[in-house]
C-alpha cells in the first residue's frame, strides 16, 4: 500500500471544486495509478474523516507542440470524494 | 470612530485614531473583492474566486494594506474636523493595530498651522517720506519724450557725426581671412552707442555717404568669442547712408503734437502731476510693507518644515512655469545658475519662510482684531475687479464661486484690510477703527 501522501497530490482548486464543498464533496488530483479504495483510505487517514463515496475520472493529457515536435502533457486523475454527513475538511484550499 | 489628540509641540499634533472593527472587516472584504476582480487566479473567472482563495493568493498583508488605504484617509479627515485642526502637511501615519476583525488603531503625526505669538503691532512710528518731484526730473522726462518723437532725416552731403545713424555694409578680416560673424549688410549703427567693438564707431566719424574705408580694431581680451578675443582685425566698411536725429524744439507746438495739451507749460504740469502720483504710490506701498514688516518682526512663530517645503514646491512650480513660457528648458536654467535643484530650493527657503510668516502674522492679527470680509466688501471688490476686466460683476462672482476661489478672494480682502488697520494704527490716527477705510 502506498503512503497517503503518494496518493493525494493536491486539492483541485477551481470555481467548480470550491462550489462542490457545499455538498460535502472534496476534489483532489491523485496519482493516476491509485484506485478508489486507496484514495478512500488516504483521505480518511490524512484528514481524519469518514468517506462515504469516491468517484474518479481521468483527465487526458493534451497534445502540445514545441516547434515541430509534438508531445503530450501527462494524464491526470481527479477524485471527487464525498464525506459522510457531519465530516468536513478544514482549510480545504490549503494542503 | 474615536480620536485622541495630543499636542507634541507648537506646530505638531499627534492623533490617535480608532476605527471600529465592523468598518475594518467591511473594508477588508471590499478590498478582497476588489483585488479578486483585478487579478487572474487559475481555476476561477475574474471576480469569482472566494475570499479565502484570494487571501492565499495575494497574501493577507496586501489586502490589509488596501483596506487601510481605504480607511485611513476618511478617518483622518473626520478626525481633523472633530479636533478642529488644520493640517498643513501630509500626515505621517503609524499603524498600531490592523487585523481583519479588530479595531484599526493608528497614530498620525501632522503639522498644523502654528500659533503665532504676536508682538507689538500697533503704534509704530515710522517716517513716511513725502513724494517729491524736482524740475530736473520733469525736464528729463520731457527730453525723453522729445527724443522719442525726434525725426530722422537723411544727410545727403555731410560727414558722420556723433549720434548719427550710419547704414553700413561691413566685412571683417583677421590676417586677411574673413571670419565667421564678421559680415553684415545694411546695418544701422548708431555712432556712440557702443554696440560695436571699441574704436570701430569712432573711426567711422567723418566718413561721407558712399565712401568705403578700412577700420582697424583689436578685439578686447575679454571678448565673448574666444577665437576672436585679443586679435587684430580689419573691417572693410562701406557707408551707404547717414541719418541724423533732428529734435523737435520744445514748445507749445510740440506739446500739441504729442499730447492733448495746448501749451508746453500744461504738459509740464501734467508730467509733474503724474510723476508725483506714481512717486506717492510707491512710497505708500513701501510704507505699507514696512509697517507689515515691523509687525512680522515683532511676532514669533515656529513654522513647521512641511509648510516651508510646500511653499518652496509652489515657488519652484511657478519658476518652471515662467521658464516654460519663455521656452527655456529647466536644465538650461539650472546650468546657467550653476546650481542643481536642491540648491535652488535652498535658495528659495528664506523667501518662503518670510512669506509664510507674514501670512500667518497677518492672519493672527486679523483674528485678534476681528477683521473680516463682509459680503459688501466682497461685492465692492468684485465690482472693482469686474470694471478692470470689462465684465459684469455678477458674471465674475459666479466664475469665482464655481472655481471655489471666493474664499481665497475673501482672504485677500481680509489681508488688505488688516494692512490698512496696521497702517492706520501706526500713523496714530485717533480712531483706531477696526474696519479701516480702504484707500485706493
Amino acid at each position: 500500500m502506498r503512503d497517503a501522501r503518494d496518493v493525494l497530490i493536491r486539492p483541485v482548486i477551481s470555481e467548480k471544486s470550491v462550489g462542490l464543498v457545499e455538498d460535502n464533496k472534496y476534489s483532489f488530483w491523485v496519482n493516476t495509478a491509485a484506485n478508489k479504495i486507496e484514495i478512500k483510505a488516504a483521505v480518511e487517514k490524512m484528514f481524519k474523516v469518514k468517506v462515504e463515496d469516491v468517484r474518479t475520472l481521468t483527465v487526458k493529457g493534451k497534445e502540445k507542440r514545441m516547434g515541430r515536435y509534438t508531445g503530450m502533457t501527462p494524464d491526470r486523475k481527479k477524485a471527487i470524494v464525498t464525506l459522510e454527513p457531519g465530516n468536513k475538511i478544514e482549510g480545504f484550499a490549503g494542503l | 470612530m474615536a480620536v485622541k489628540m495630543e499636542k507634541m509641540d507648537k506646530s505638531r499634533v499627534l492623533l490617535e485614531i480608532r476605527v471600529e472593527a465592523e468598518k475594518v472587516s467591511a473594508a477588508y472584504s471590499r478590498a478582497a473583492k476588489q483585488a479578486g476582480k483585478e487579478i487572474n487566479i487559475p481555476g476561477f473567472r475574474k471576480g469569482k474566486a472566494p475570499k479565502h482563495i484570494i487571501e492565499r493568493y495575494v497574501g493577507k498583508d496586501y489586502l490589509k494594506d488596501r483596506a487601510m488605504e481605504e480607511l485611513i484617509k476618511p478617518a483622518l479627515l473626520n478626525a481633523y474636523q472633530e479636533t478642529e485642526i488644520l493640517p498643513v502637511s501630509a500626515p505621517t501615519v503609524d499603524v498600531v493595530q490592523m487585523e481583519e476583525d479588530l479595531d484599526l488603531i493608528f497614530k498620525a503625526t501632522v503639522e498644523v498651522k502654528p500659533e503665532v505669538e504676536l508682538g507689538q503691532y500697533t503704534g509704530f512710528e515710522l517716517e513716511k517720506k513725502t513724494a517729491e518731484v524736482t524740475d530736473e526730473q520733469v525736464e528729463e522726462e520731457l527730453k525723453r519724450r522729445q527724443d522719442r518723437h525726434a525725426k530722422l532725416i537723411t544727410v545727403e552731403d555731410g560727414e558722420v557725426l556723433d549720434q548719427d545713424i550710419a547704414t553700413i555694409d561691413y566685412e571683417g578680416f583677421i590676417d586677411n581671412v574673413p571670419f565667421e560673424g564678421g559680415k553684415g549688410e545694411d546695418f544701422d549703427l548708431t555712432i556712440g552707442s557702443g554696440m560695436f567693438i571699441p574704436g570701430f564707431e569712432d573711426q567711422l566719424k567723418g566718413a561721407r555717404p558712399g565712401q568705403e574705408l578700412e577700420v582697424n580694431v583689436r578685439f578686447p581680451d575679454d571678448y565673448q568669442s574666444e577665437d576672436l578675443a585679443g586679435k587684430d582685425a580689419m573691417f572693410k566698411v562701406k557707408v551707404k547712408a547717414i541719418k541724423r536725429k533732428e529734435l523737435v524744439p520744445l514748445d507749445d507746438e510740440f506739446a500739441k503734437d504729442i499730447s492733448e495739451f495746448d501749451t508746453l507749460a500744461e504738459l509740464r504740469e501734467d508730467i509733474k502731476q503724474k510723476m508725483l502720483q506714481s512717486a506717492e504710490l510707491s512710497i505708500e506701498n513701501e510704507y505699507r510693507s514696512e509697517v507689515v514688516q515691523k509687525a512680522v518682526d515683532k511676532a514669533s512663530v515656529e513654522i513647521p518644515e512641511g509648510m516651508i517645503q510646500g511653499r518652496i514646491d509652489s515657488m519652484m512650480q511657478e519658476m518652471e512655469m515662467r521658464l516654460a513660457s519663455q521656452g527655456i528648458p529647466k536644465e538650461y536654467y539650472e546650468q546657467y545658475l550653476n546650481e542643481n535643484e536642491e540648491q535652488i530650493r535652498e535658495s528659495y527657503r528664506v523667501q518662503a519662510v518670510e512669506g509664510i510668516k507674514t501670512e500667518l502674522v497677518l492672519e493672527a492679527i486679523a483674528k485678534q482684531e476681528n477683521i473680516t470680509a463682509s459680503n459688501e466688501d466682497v461685492d465692492k471688490e468684485i465690482q472693482k475687479l469686474a470694471a478692470q476686466y470689462g465684465r459684469s460683476a455678477e458674471e465674475l462672482k459666479t466664475a469665482l464661486e464655481s472655481r471655489g476661489e471666493l474664499d481665497w478672494f475673501k482672504l485677500g480682502i481680509v489681508t488688505d484690510k488688516t494692512i490698512d488697520f496696521l497702517v492706520n494704527s501706526s500713523e496714530k490716527k485717533d480712531s483706531s477703527d477696526q474696519t479701516a477705510n480702504k484707500e485706493e
